[in-house]
């Protein structure tokens, strides 16, 4: 069985942007088998962790999108200079590979779309709608 | 005719900023501005809220250093209750706090500076960054990210969670500590101690590689301020203020950390969000003063733990026949040595047999509306100061970063670097230039907290701006 990591992130006091991590949260109540991680920011040390697993899913909030995607992304040290504030999912894929010499066979960025960052614990209304079907589409993905 | 050289935003840093360089008619540097740009409603966001929500609300400011809120806030809280938490608590407490400052000194130093000293500021920009940096020497890099891996490890199973856990509370500790993780984390002791080993003989040859630089990197004197024990030893989560002048004088010691409003000010500038903090009886912008690691182990008569009592002796050596090391270079092998103590002392914490205790928790109501958090995050001491009404609601809270504290520091460090390695007349500034002055900013290694990682997202922005505000010449990288 594929080891599968789910990685949710965003501030979860800047409402929308809190999506990623409450897509993690709920896969990780419907899908006790699947790692889920939920953290305010990417960093360098979820490298090992992604190493060890055969798929991976980066779920973020995304300002500039309208619809739920899911794109398949390879490890690129060309897009960003780590910055680490902003380590960038292919720049984790990139420290996986350079540190501990393996990658997932597949790894996903799945984007949510969100336009309210003001300070709040609660998703607009359009983004709780699309978080859900981010879930659905991180579950179609695990059955292929 | 002047011209203004801005660059922005400020990378590897945590947050956003510019600077800003100002030319005088010479093309001589006039000034140097550390601009920050966004603004922070936490302080707002929180008026309203329960006490007891405070540590949970406050940790999610920043992804970087939650542990540090989480703490202060929840002291502020002990003292609205005006309760004295157990010893157990206390020791909990303590040992995040360290574990906080392990793995945001191992960011800082392997990930964010190492990257510039190793490969050098005039090295390629495309590769000056950690993938450079694995390329250089893949076992430094890879034992960086492992040693503030422990120092997450702990927070996350103290916590239950690596960020935003709201394990403290007023009052103590939600939970006590499982014996089996106590084990765990000792296991991860020896090789904490070679990588941090390995960091210090790092910082020592990175010294000589760049001693004639660093008299120009934030070398100037200051006040330093932090809090140290009742007997004057470093001290990371309680005790007194002290402050020091850079000549070595302890010009005030024992203030109570609850007064701190009576002691420092706070300036505000037209052209930053961020404030000014100074010292109240030297007035602005004289008062200027430095907190953080270079403040930390130049205050404390002695570390508590063998090896970095031992790194602090050779460290006060630096300063001279003064005692005091003023140069801000010199924070990183200040935050290597208390990378050093932390790890000892999380060793010491974790082999006393009293951490193991179930009375966590000292229970209490509102008994007073007004209280104060203090203790040493990473880059400082942090104030919160709440007021609340007698349910416990928070009427209005302020929060006292230890980068705001630095702030009239860091302005002053960027003009002395630019002042030195800026050739105005020429107009333009090289790769190598531009990543001194922002390694300057980077000594103090700043935690601006954008908050949202979804928003302001920026390239590097260069302008050079004539008097009358036409741009002259324009970089982005």
């Amino acid at each position: 069985m594929s080891k599968v990591l789910v990685i949710g992130y965003g501030n979860t006091l800047r409402g929308d942007d809190a999506a990623g991590v409450h897509a993690a949260e709920l896969i990780a109540k419907r899908h006790p088998e699947i790692i889920c991680v939920r953290v305010h920011q990417l960093m360098p040390e979820l490298a090992e962790q992604i190493a060890e697993c055969d798929v991976v899913f980066f779920v973020d909030a995304q300002e500039d999108v309208t619809q739920v995607n899911a794109r398949l992304i390879a490890p690129s040290v060309k897009t960003d200079q780590p910055r680490t504030h902003f380590i960038s999912p292919e720049s984790l894929l990139a420290l996986s590979q350079q540190l501990y010499q393996h990658l997932p066979a597949k790894a996903y960025v799945v984007g949510i779309p969100a336009s309210q960052f003001e300070f709040s614990e609660k998703l607009s209304t359009q983004t709780d709608q699309a978080m859900h079907e981010c879930v659905a589409i991180v579950e179609k993905y695990l059955t292929l | 005719m002047s011209k203004t050289i801005t660059l922005a935003p400020v990378t590897r840093i945590e947050g956003h900023a510019k600077i800003t360089i100002q030319l005088d008619d010479n093309s001589d540097v006039l000034d140097a501005r550390f601009h920050v740009n966004e603004f922070r409603g936490f302080e707002k966001f929180t008026e309203g809220r329960l006490l007891w929500e405070m540590p949970g609300i406050t940790s999610r400011i920043c992804g970087i250093c939650p542990a540090s809120h989480l703490l202060t806030s929840a002291k502020a809280g002990d003292d609205i209750l005006a309760v004295e938490i157990p010893e157990t608590a206390e020791k909990l407490r303590r040992l995040l706090t360290l574990a906080q400052w392990l793995q945001s000194h191992a960011l800082s130093f392997f990930h964010l500076s190492a990257p510039d000293f190793l490969l050098g500021f005039d090295s390629n920009p495309a590769t000056r960054n950690v993938f450079g940096l694995i390329a250089a020497d893949k076992e430094f890099a890879r034992r960086g990210i492992r040693l503030r891996k422990f120092g997450q490890e702990i927070i996350e199973i103290l916590g239950s969670r690596r960020i935003h856990t709201p394990w403290t509370v007023p009052g103590g500790v939600r939970e006590p500590l499982d014996p089996a993780k106590k084990d765990y984390m000792l296991g991860w002791i020896p090789e904490a101690k070679e990588t941090v080993g390995l960091a210090l003989d790092a910082i020592k040859k990175i010294h000589k590689k760049f001693a004639k630089e660093i008299p120009e990197f934030g070398n100037f004197r200051s006040l330093l301020v932090g809090l140290v024990s009742k007997d004057g030893g470093l001290e990371y989560y309680d005790g007194f203020l002290r402050i020091m002048d850079g000549n070595g004088n302890t010009i005030a010691d024992k203030l109570d950390p609850k007064k701190y409003f009576e002691y420092f000010g706070e300036a505000v500038e037209p052209w930053s969000y961020l404030k000014f903090p100074y010292y109240k009886p030297f007035d602005y912008p004289k008062g200027m003063y430095r907190v953080g690691p270079l403040a930390r182990v130049n205050i404390c008569d002695y570390i508590e733990t063998p090896l970095a009592e031992a790194e602090r002796k050779a460290f006060k050596k630096l300063g001279g026949n003064v005692g005091v090391v003023n140069n801000s270079f010199y924070y990183h092998y200040a935050r290597c040595i208390e990378m050093l103590f932390a790890v000892e002392k999380i060793e010491m914490l974790l082999t006393d047999p009293t951490i193991l205790g179930t009375n966590i928790r000292s229970m209490a109501s509102i008994n007073r509306t007004e209280g104060v958090g203090c203790t040493e995050a990473p880059r400082g001491v942090l104030f919160h100061h709440y007021h609340v009404n007698k349910d416990g609601v928070i009427q209005k809270a302020n929060l006292v970063i230890a980068t705001g504290q630095n702030n009239i520091a860091m302005n002053r460090t960027v003009r002395q670097i630019a002042a030195y390695f800026i050739d105005g007349k020429k107009g333009k500034i090289t790769e190598g230039i531009l990543n001194r002055v922002e390694a300057g900013i980077r000594c103090y290694d700043p935690c601006l907290s954008c908050s949202t990682h979804a928003l302001g997202q920026m390239p590097l922005h260069i302008e050079l701006v004539s008097a009358s505000g036409k741009v002259l010449d324009e970089v982005r990288r």
